[in-house]
């Protein structure tokens, strides 16, 4: 697990891309961040620790809940 | 401000650094921090547009401030009574001033800085006597000033100052130099919070322009998204009088000779220029506790505190 | 002519004046957005009128300059319904102590026992600030709070991260750590002790803990205008109890596989049937990697995220989500959702523990613990308003369905319901806007 992690850091590392501040353009727009819907993922995460053995992996491992 | 700044040491008074998304330029002029921000642009042309903005405000605040020996506003000062002729750039700055008179029924004026003798606004509630100030009001007007361009003549023991117009004309002056020499790019420029903005920014985003607060000089509580235009404040955050209860700005009304009392702890105004903003902040203060009833007339946009 | 028009022309004439004729554009300025909110109401339920939950979110972010920023969350749920216990079903009824050890519930013949008895209210508060550290850094630190009947919860996280390559990277690295206490409802149960009577809390001890330590690196990499990739390795180290104290396991006969049938002390009420509480090991490690690319192909966005998790418990897991955001017209657009979760049972999971036989150190019953996989299939609708607010609705339908493990599964066993489908909805809109 660990080297496909190297992996894939050398890789971007390299600078596989190289996008110019002025063409952040579609980028920018709010529905590519990562947190488009931050409430959304906070209700997923949730209920699939309550549902599921897995939690986390987007973010910290959820959890502070009794319901698991 | 007191020290004269040789053009030769100027690039050691500039520092540039790269910022998230732009670059940071900054130097002194005025007495105040200027600070100019460029959008994505190769490092060299970023160092030029910096040593342009800051070459005109130095070369504003040479020529224009009431302080410095060589200055057309000290020679002025110091004609007593002597015709001076002026350049093109004083002429169209008197005109401004001349103008602004006017529009504002008298209040701005300015001849008013020999008040400033009997005035010092340091917080406290030191106040002159009515005699003192009655005595300076007789050096304070423009209609007591012949002024036929390129010709001015001024009573002995009048004074001008540009105070209230140089700063601004100074913002707009950079940025139309800056713009000769970067078309289209998008560069804030800003002197002592005084902005301007000619061109919005390729990535579509807002300049962040941060408004200090009136009490709690430094800390920004209103935050404006500008995409192009300007931007002025004029406060009395550290310079003002209190007098039984009263706060009395720094701003003279040139009628009375007094400080305009009651009149919003700052004012910021957008406008298509630095020079116009600047101009109805400064209008806007001398209506006192009527600024906000100005400024709704005048149409603008504004955040008063 | 008004005044307004006499002044601005005035101004106007003179501005140009004294700076010559310049080409400025009109003025575009306006006052920053200083707070966000996100709201969210919600609804779960379970088919066979087991868990229901409602719940209430509010976030606030507050932007100041040089983009610092404050989060605050605050949620509320309320959670009832029944949740299966972990006990199989028999031909015959069941009744159970409930866990307070004050009642008994029973279960009909055939059916998989359910505890009814849940009824739960949860308040969680987070807060978080963000703030650019030098000039590439960006650190985010947070703290969280939460509490219920029978469990608090306090947390804190730390998160920095690094900007490379004209901002087309960014590595991230953090740590998460949180303490959690637990006092369940009648105590907590002596782990693998026989289910007693009511009245008899001989087997029950005071509330328990659990820590559990997060590290987190994360990378973002932009691989073209147009398409952003993001990877997370997080190690997840919990230990304390991590037992669920409401999970029991059937005792059954090793040939038959019924349950020992049990006769409650006289004039008391109890178990009809031998059940031993659950028993879990009290450390877990969990390595996750999670892959997620968002490409914007014009104007939809195809969103599309894979994670793998294992831990030392044995269990694997898979989980891949899809969702394609289609912009209608300016204002609004529909977003198909689609998610698919696997996992392998944990090694010390068992469908029943045979009688007579030596007790395992560990076993659980509890069916997030076996082999299932899980659908959910949705669509989102967003419509965002000419003030600037935005509001969403959401629908969802998740199911799982597992199987007992074969070599598990004793006599009579095989012909009876072990492992039932879970079937949810989920219901949720939400709405988003500035003050």
């Amino acid at each position: 697990m660990k080297a496909i992690w190297l992996a894939a850091a050398a890789l971007a590392l390299t600078g596989c891309a190289n996008v110019e501040p002025w063409q952040r353009d579609v980028l920018a727009r709010p529905e590519m961040s990562p947190d488009a819907a931050p409430l959304d993922g906070a209700i997923d995460d949730h209920i699939y620790f309550s549902k599921e053995a897995s939690s986390g992996g987007r973010g910290f491992g959820g959890g502070g809940c009794g319901c698991n | 401000m007191k020290d004269p700044v040789p053009s030769v040491s100027a690039a050691q008074r500039l520092s540039l650094s790269r910022s998230p998304g732009h670059w940071t330029g900054r130097f002194t002029a005025m007495a105040c921090p200027c600070e100019i921000l460029i959008e994505a642009a190769q490092e060299t042309l970023a160092a030029r547009i910096l040593e342009t903005a800051a070459e005109c405000a130095w070369r504003i605040e040479k020529k224009f401030s009431r302080y410095r020996r060589e200055s057309v506003v000290q020679r002025i000062n110091e004609s007593a009574g002597q015709p001076i002729e002026v350049d093109d750039e004083t002429a169209n700055l008197l005109d401004f001033a001349a103008t602004l008179t006017r529009l504002s029924e008298r209040r701005f004026d300015i001849t008013t800085g020999v008040l400033r003798k009997a005035w010092t606004f340091d917080g406290s509630d030191r106040v002159p006597s009515q005699d003192q100030l009655d005595a300076l009001l007789k050096c304070v007007g423009w209609h007591k000033v012949l002024w036929r361009r390129p010709t001015l003549v001024l009573q002995p023991g009048m004074q001008i100052d540009f105070g209230g117009i140089g700063k601004e004309y100074a913002v707009d002056e950079a940025a139309r130099l800056v713009e000769d020499l970067a078309p289209g790019l998008s560069c804030l420029i800003n002197f002592g919070g005084d902005v301007a903005v000619r061109n919005p920014r390729r990535d579509g985003a807002p300049w962040r322009v941060g408004v200090e607060a009136a009490d709690n000089a430094g800390a920004a509580v209103r935050l404006v998204h500008l995409q192009r235009g300007a931007l002025a404040t004029s406060g009395d955050s550290r310079r003002f009088v209190l007098r039984e209860g009263r706060r009395y700005s720094h701003i003279l009304d040139a009628r009375t000779g007094w400080p305009v009392s009651d009149a919003p702890r700052s004012v910021t105004v957008a406008a298509d220029t630095c020079t116009q903003a600047g101009t109805l902040t400064t209008l806007a203060t001398l209506h006192g506790a009527k600024a906000e009833a100005f400024l709704k007339k005048s149409g603008a946009q504004y955040w008063l505190h | 002519m008004s005044d307004k028009e006499n002044l601005n022309a005035a101004l106007a004439a003179a501005t140009c004046a004294l700076l010559g004729a310049t080409n400025t554009a009109p003025v575009q300025a306006s006052e920053a957005d200083r707070w966000s909110f996100d709201t969210a109401l919600l609804y779960y339920g379970e088919s066979d009128d087991r868990v229901k939950d409602t719940s209430a979110a509010i976030s606030a972010t507050r932007d100041f300059s040089d983009e610092r920023k404050l989060g605050l969350t605050l949620t509320a749920d309320t959670l009832t319904g029944a949740s299966a216990s972990g006990a199989i079903a028999q031909d015959g009824p069941q009744t159970f102590t409930s866990p307070s050890g004050r009642a008994v519930y029973s279960t009909a013949a055939g059916e998989v026992p359910l505890d009814d008895t849940f009824k739960d209210t949860r308040f969680a508060l987070n807060a978080s600030w963000t703030q650019p550290l030098a000039r590439l850094y960006t650190v985010s630190a947070g703290l969280g709070f939460s509490t219920e009947y029978d469990y608090t919860h306090i947390g804190a996280n730390l998160l920095l991260a690094r900007d490379f390559n004209k901002r087309n990277t960014t590595l991230s690295a953090g740590v998460s750590w949180s303490q959690d206490g637990i006092d369940p409802v009648g105590g907590a149960p002596l782990p693998l002790s026989q289910m007693l009577d009511v009245g008899n809390g001989a087997n029950k001890a005071g509330s328990e803990s659990k820590d559990v330590l997060d590290l987190l690196v994360g990378l973002t990499q932009v691989l073209d205008r147009t398409t952003i990739l993001r990877l997370n390795y997080s190690f997840s180290d919990s230990s304390g109890y991590l037992n669920d104290p409401y999970k029991i396991l059937s005792v059954v006969d090793p040939l038959t596989g019924d349950t020992i049938v049990r006769v409650p002390a006289s004039g008391l009420q109890g178990p009809t049937g031998v059940y031993r509480f659950e028993s879990r090991p009290d450390a877990r490690a969990k390595h996750s990697l999670y892959a997620e690319v968002k490409h914007a192909f014009g104007a939809p966005v195809l969103t599309t995220a894979y994670r793998f998790m294992s831990d030392d418990w044995g269990i694997d897991s898979h989980t891949a989500e899809v969702k394609l955001r289609w912009p209608i017209g300016a204002a609004s657009y529909i977003e198909p959702q689609l998610r698919y979760y696997a996992q392998t049972e944990a090694d010390f999971y068992r469908v029943s523990l045979a009688n007579g036989e030596p007790l395992p150190q560990y076993a659980s019953a509890d069916f997030r613990l076996g082999n299932f996989d899980a659908v959910t299939a949705g669509l989102k609708f967003g419509r965002s308003t000419s003030s600037g607010s935005e509001w969403s609705a959401r629908l969802e339908y998740y199911q799982q369905s597992g199987d007992a493990p074969r070599d598990q599964i004793i006599g009579n066993q095989a012909r009876r319901e072990l492992y039932p489908d879970l079937k949810a909805v989920i219901a949720q809109f939400s709405y988003r806007f500035r003050l």
